[in-house]
C-alpha cells in the first residue's frame, strides 16, 4: 500500500523536474515543477472530440491503457514491504499488463484510420517487442539468484554482500532505465519534443485523442516513469527500515528524472534504423547479467 | 572484483560490434587496456616485483594509451575515412557476438575440469571468436589490425588465469602486442589508406581461370 502512495505521489512532479533539468541545461529558467500536472489538470477539465471515422475502441482504449498502469503499479512492492496485489511470478504480470494496455493504445491508433498513426503503431509495437527480453532475462536471473518468484521477495532478499553482486545491481539499473526510455518512447531512441509525424513514435499515436483521453494518455506516462524508478530504487533497498527507505525512495525519483533530463539535454536521438539494434543490445546485456548469475551460482552443468 | 572487471570487458566486446566510427573503435581498445591493467594488477599481485611492474607498465602504457594514441595519428595521416564500414550490417553483428558469448559459456561447460576458471575462458574465448569475427567482417585494413589487437586481449587474459602458476605466459601474451604493433608500424610505413592500392581484398572477387 505504501509504495502505491509513494509512486502516485512521486509521478506528479517526475516530468516538471525532468522539464527543469532541460532548461536549466540549455541555459533558461524554465516553468514551474508543477506546470506539466498543471496542465493535465486543465486537459482532464475539458471535454473530448471523437473521429466519425473511429469506433469504441478508440474511446475506451486510454481508460484501458491508464488501468493498465495502475494495475502494474499495485504489484510493486517498497522494500520489504509488499505492494497492494502481491503473489508468486508477478513480475510476468506486471509485464503483460501493461503489454495489455499498450495493445490497446496501438488498436486504438489503428483505429484512427490515419496513415500517421499505423506507422507510429506499428514502431512502437516493435521496440516494445525488442525491449521484452531484457526485462524478463533480467528479472529471471534475480529470480534465480535469490530464489524466489515474486518482486517483494527478490528485493527484500537481494543483498549487497559481494562485488558481483554490486556489478548486477550497476547493469540492472542501466537495463532498467534503458527500458523505462523505450517504453515511454523518450529521448534516445524518440525524440517527445519533435514536430514532424514521419519521425515520431509515440506522440504521432496520441495525435487524434483530446481532453480528457489525452491528459490520461500524458498522466500515464508520469506514472510509467514513476514506477519505473520505483524499481529501480528497489534493487538499493534490501531490508531497510520505513524511516530510511521513503527518504531513499524520494531520492532515488529526483536522481532518475535528473539523471534522464540530462540525457535528453545531451544526446542526440539515434537514427530511427539503428533503433532495433541499440535495444537488442539491452537483451544481450541482460543475458550477460543471467550468465554472470549463472556462474556465481554455479548451476549449469 | 576481477569478476566485475571481465563482465565489463564482455559489455565492451557488445559495445565492439554496434560501434559505427572507427574512433569509438580506438576508445574500446583503450578502456580494454585498463580493464586488462585492473586485472592484471589483482591477479598477478603475488609474482616478483619486477615482472609485476613490467606487465603493469605495458598493460597500462602501451595497451591503454600508446597503441590508441598511434592509431588515431595513423587514421588522421592516412586519411583514413571514420566509417568502419562493415560487410554484414550491426544489428547481425551484435547477434552473432552474443551467440559467440553463448556458446563458449556452453562450452566451457562441456569441460569437465575443475582446474580452468570458468569466467576467463568464457571471456577470454569470446573475444579470441570476436576478434576473428571483426577481422572477417569488416573492410578496411586498419580495423583488421584493430581485431587482432583484440584477439590478442583475449591471448593475455587466457594467459593471466594461470599467470600465478606460470609468469612466462604472461610474457609470451605481451610478445603477440609487439607482433601487432609491427602491423601497425606497417601501415604507417607504407601508407596504406582504407584498402591497400593493389592487394584490395576486394580485387580478389575477380579472379577468374
Amino acid at each position: 500500500m505504501i509504495s502505491f502512495i509513494l509512486i502516485i505521489l512521486a509521478s506528479l512532479i517526475f516530468s516538471g523536474i525532468i522539464i527543469r533539468t532541460k532548461s536549466i541545461a540549455s541555459g533558461r529558467k524554465g516553468p514551474g515543477i508543477f506546470q506539466p500536472l498543471k496542465d493535465i489538470i486543465r486537459l482532464f477539465k475539458k471535454g473530448s472530440v471523437y473521429s466519425k471515422t473511429t469506433s469504441f475502441i478508440f474511446q475506451i482504449a486510454p481508460s484501458i491503457y491508464f488501468a493498465s498502469i495502475i494495475m502494474a503499479i499495485m504489484v510493486i512492492p517498497l522494500g520489504e514491504y509488499k505492494g497492494i496485489v502481491s503473489f508468486e511470478g508477478d513480475f510476468v504480470f506486471f509485464a503483460y499488463i501493461l503489454g495489455v494496455g499498450k495493445f490497446f493504445s496501438i488498436i486504438s491508433a489503428l483505429d484512427t484510420g490515419s496513415s500517421f498513426e499505423g506507422m507510429g503503431a506499428s514502431r512502437e509495437a516493435l521496440f516494445s517487442m525488442f525491449a521484452e527480453p531484457a526485462f524478463f532475462i533480467l528479472m529471471g536471473s534475480f529470480a534465480l539468484l535469490t530464489g524466489h518468484t515474486s518482486f517483494q521477495e527478490i528485493f527484500a532478499s537481494l543483498h549487497f554482500g559481494s562485488y558481483i553482486s554490486y556489478i548486477l545491481g550497476v547493469l540492472a539499473t542501466v537495463v532498467l532505465v534503458m527500458i523505462t526510455m523505450v517504453e515511454n518512447s523518450r529521448m534516445p531512441f524518440d525524440d517527445p519534443k519533435t514536430h514532424l509525424e514521419l519521425t515520431m513514435v509515440h506522440e504521432v499515436m496520441i495525435l487524434d485523442n483530446s481532453g480528457f483521453d489525452l491528459g490520461l494518455i500524458l498522466h500515464g506516462t508520469n506514472l510509467k516513469f514513476a514506477m519505473y524508478g520505483a524499481l529501480i530504487a528497489n534493487l538499493f533497498m534490501g531490508s531497510f527500515p520505513l524511516y530510511i527507505t521513503i527518504p531513499l525512495f524520494f531520492g532515488m525519483q529526483m536522481l532518475f528524472a535528473i539523471a534522464v533530463g540530462l540525457l535528453e539535454s545531451f544526446t542526440a536521438r539515434f537514427r530511427m534504423n539503428h533503433n532495433a539494434q541499440y535495444i537488442l543490445t539491452l537483451s544481450s546485456v541482460s543475458l550477460l547479467i543471467f550468465l554472470g548469475v549463472l556462474l556465481i551460482l554455479g548451476q549449469f552443468s | 572484483m576481477t569478476n566485475v572487471l571481465l563482465i565489463i570487458f564482455a559489455i565492451t566486446l557488445l559495445y565492439l560490434g554496434i560501434a559505427h566510427r572507427l574512433l569509438t573503435y580506438i576508445k574500446i581498445l583503450a578502456l580494454q587496456g585498463v580493464l586488462l591493467f585492473g586485472i592484471a594488477f589483482i591477479e598477478l599481485i603475488e609474482i616478483n616485483a619486477a615482472n609485476l611492474t613490467f606487465v603493469l607498465l605495458e598493460t597500462i602504457v602501451i595497451k591503454a594509451i600508446a597503441i590508441p594514441l598511434f592509431l588515431n595519428y595513423v587514421m588522421k595521416r592516412n586519411r583514413i575515412t571514420r566509417d568502419t564500414e562493415p560487410f554484414l550490417p550491426n544489428f547481425v553483428s551484435l547477434i552473432i557476438i552474443t551467440l559467440i558469448i553463448i556458446a563458449t559459456f556452453i562450452l566451457s561447460n562441456a569441460i569437465d575440469d575443475s582446474r580452468i576458471s570458468k569466467i576467463y575462458f568464457v571471456v577470454a574465448l569470446s573475444t579470441l571468436f570476436t576478434g576473428l569475427y571483426i577481422i572477417v567482417t569488416r573492410h578496411k585494413i586498419i580495423t583488421h589490425v584493430m581485431g587482432y589487437l583484440v584477439i590478442e586481449n583475449g591471448v593475455f587474459i587466457l594467459s593471466l588465469a594461470l599467470g600465478n602458476e606460470m609468469p612466462v605466459l604472461v610474457n609470451l601474451g605481451i610478445l603477440l602486442d609487439v607482433f601487432a604493433s609491427v602491423f601497425l608500424l606497417g601501415i604507417f610505413v607504407n601508407r596504406v589508406g582504407d584498402v591497400l592500392k593493389d592487394v584490395d581484398v576486394d580485387q580478389l572477387k575477380s579472379l577468374k581461370d
